[in-house]
């Protein structure tokens, strides 16, 4: 019976190698690159230089960046909530009834989910268009006029709209496989005590689903700080700002002005706010379980 | 969004549920109204592959128009540019398979590590790795993108395939998964039998860990599959690109030439058969997968 100490460190090897190169490497490298600054140097081309927090110091200074995080705050502040309120209602629903409408409820609002988020964008992007949209021709046939979907004021809205129906089945099945764990004594011991339909709902399975509900929120609040393909193939139909969400100014900095090492310091920054909301969350969920 | 939450299948003994069901006609409305919605886009797909350009514009979309163009849009998908499409299709399938399968089995190999044995370093490495779960991905790909062009991946599938590899929540599960599935007593009893590590971990434990196998191969797999944002950044050349990229690319009119709309509706719904398929055979892995470990915290 050999135990070679080497061993566990042979089993790790190929995810750690994988994991270095491809998560702390990058990490590592773009946080050096931040630090970096360019420098004009007449008519030859720039050059990067030591430039301490200069990218950060006009990383908050930066008013497209801060009113891209503005977007994404205030689409999280209504979209987030408002999803995973259908997402909760949709998994009572299916928790709730049976039948063949129920089973078919269950199985196509989860579809959307399969769908590639750029796919979903192109998709909705045609049911947007001024030309295309049923409901604008519903609308101008009718004497209306026609919606412009992509419309500043709307813009968010439009994009919310695609997030919704890409993630709230998924969610909702999440949620609805969470109440599956409920055992039937409790149900038997509520019938008991005389608890009947919203009671077991109010007292029994939203408290059950509260802790499954923060980590679903924790997701989308990352998923949220991340919207990239949605407004990027939005673009295809009409005007949408670089800024719209830190992500898609991020990658006009990086490809267009090719100014790596201020990108380096956005994606920095996005990483961070990201990471301090989502532990935020997780804090909280921690607290309220041991309560 | 391309994040890819994937929560913890806790070994589920179904309960029996309880007794009381309500269908009320009321819930019955809210159904039918939220499938109305969630069904509208695929619909319209079905409606807008049977139509040409022209049709697209001029007819309501909900509903079919005369002639059919559904046979011509088919025969220009795959015609259109040499027939890139199905190039595009197979570069997909490439990367998907690709990263799952190496998601999957360093995930496996390193989870049986963490599970089994103790080592210098298990506890801190483990919490780096699990610590990155909360980091998002995309943050990553800016970063991953510079790297790959300083050590010269950029344009190859490396670029895209082995940065999806790397799954830290992949790892956590296969761990739960070696730590509830392959008792310890059944390591001993083998190496006393004179078995060795690797024989041990391929023939005695990974088929008993399938479920969480399966489930971390299908969510990498979907995960690339739906990936956008990483090739976009990574790849030049359109012999190259997967069929999200593709896609966007046909459908981008900047490119001087008016995209041939109905067509790419047809290539949007062709590239969303292979997860639906997977989604309706497979679906019970796609079940446990989301089996949340939330009530376990």
């Amino acid at each position: 019976m050999k135990n070679n100490r080497l061993t566990p460190y042979l089993f790790l090897a190929p995810f750690l190698l994988a994991f270095s190169l491809f998560f702390i490497l990058p990490v590592l490298y773009s946080v050096y690159l931040s630090f970096l600054t360019r420098v004009r140097n007449g008519f030859a081309p720039p050059t990067e230089v030591f430039g301490g927090f200069a990218n950060y110091a006009r990383v908050f200074t930066d008013g497209d960046f801060l009113a891209s995080f503005f977007n994404i705050f205030l689409f999280g502040a209504i979209q987030v909530p408002l999803m995973l309120i259908f997402a909760t209602a949709f998994a009572l629903i299916i928790d709730e009834t049976q039948g063949w409408l129920s089973k078919v409820f269950r199985t196509a609002i989860y579809i959307p989910y399969t769908i590639p988020g750029v796919i979903a964008g192109l998709l909705w992007g045609f049911l947007y268009s001024r030309n295309l949209s049923p409901l604008n021709y519903l609308l101008s046939n009718n004497g209306g006029t026609p919606v412009n979907f992509l419309d500043s004021s709307l813009l968010l809205f439009s994009i919310g709209n695609i997030v919704t129906w890409t993630w709230t089945g998924y969610n909702s099945v999440t949620l609805y496989a969470n109440l599956q764990n409920v055992s039937r004594e409790l149900y038997e011991a509520a019938a008991i005590d005389g608890a009947t339909g919203w009671n077991v709902v109010r007292y029994i399975k939203l408290p059950l689903l509260r802790p499954a509900l923060m980590l679903t929120l924790i997701f989308s609040v990352i998923g949220t700080a991340q919207i990239f393909s949605e407004p990027f193939v939005l673009r295809g139909i009409g005007f949408v700002p670089v800024n719209i969400t830190p992500n898609t100014y991020i990658y006009q900095i990086a490809s267009q002005d090719a100014n790596y090492s201020y990108a380096a310091a956005l994606a920095v920054v996005l990483a961070l706010v990201t990471f301090a909301f989502s532990a935020f969350f997780l804090r909280y969920v921690n607290r309220s379980q041991s309560v | 969004m391309t994040q890819e939450p994937m929560t913890l299948p806790v070994a589920v003994t179904r309960p029996v549920k309880p007794a009381v069901k309500r269908n009320s006609p009321w819930l019955a409305v809210v159904m039918v109204l939220a499938l109305m919605y969630f069904l509208l886009p695929l619909y319209w797909v079905l409606v807008s592959i049977t139509k040409d350009n022209s049709q697209l514009n001029t007819t309501f979309g909900l509903w079919f128009a005369q002639p059919w163009h559904l046979w011509e849009n088919i025969v220009q998908l795959g015609t259109q540019d040499g027939g890139i499409f199905y190039r595009w299709m197979l570069n997909s399938f490439f990367y998907s398979f690709s990263s799952g399968a190496l998601a999957t089995m360093s995930a496996a190999m390193a989870g049986y590590a963490f599970s089994k044995f103790n080592f210098a370093g298990r506890g801190w490495i483990f919490s780096v790795i699990l610590g990155t779960i909360m980091v998002p991905s995309t943050a990553l790909t800016l970063p991953i993108f510079l790297l790959i062009n300083n050590i010269g991946l950029a344009n190859t599938p490396w670029a895209v395939i082995l940065p999806q590899m790397v799954n830290p929540f992949g790892l956590y599960l296969m761990r739960v998964f070696w730590d509830n599935g392959f008792p310890t007593e059944l390591i001993e009893a083998a190496k006393i039998d004179g078995a060795s590590d690797w024989r041990i971990f391929w023939s005695m434990g990974l088929p008993l860990v399938r479920g969480g196998l399966i489930t971390v191969f299908l969510f990498t797999f979907v995960a690339a599959w739906n990936n956008f944002f990483l090739p976009l950044v990574v790849l030049n050349n359109n012999e190259q690109f997967p069929l999200t990229l593709g896609l966007s690319v046909w459908n981008n009119t900047n490119t001087g030439r008016t995209p041939q709309y109905t067509m790419i509706i047809l290539g949007a719904l062709v590239s969303i058969l292979p997860l639906l398929t997977a989604f309706f055979t497979l679906g019970r892995y796609w079940q446990g997968g989301l089996t949340t470990g939330a009530t376990k915290g």
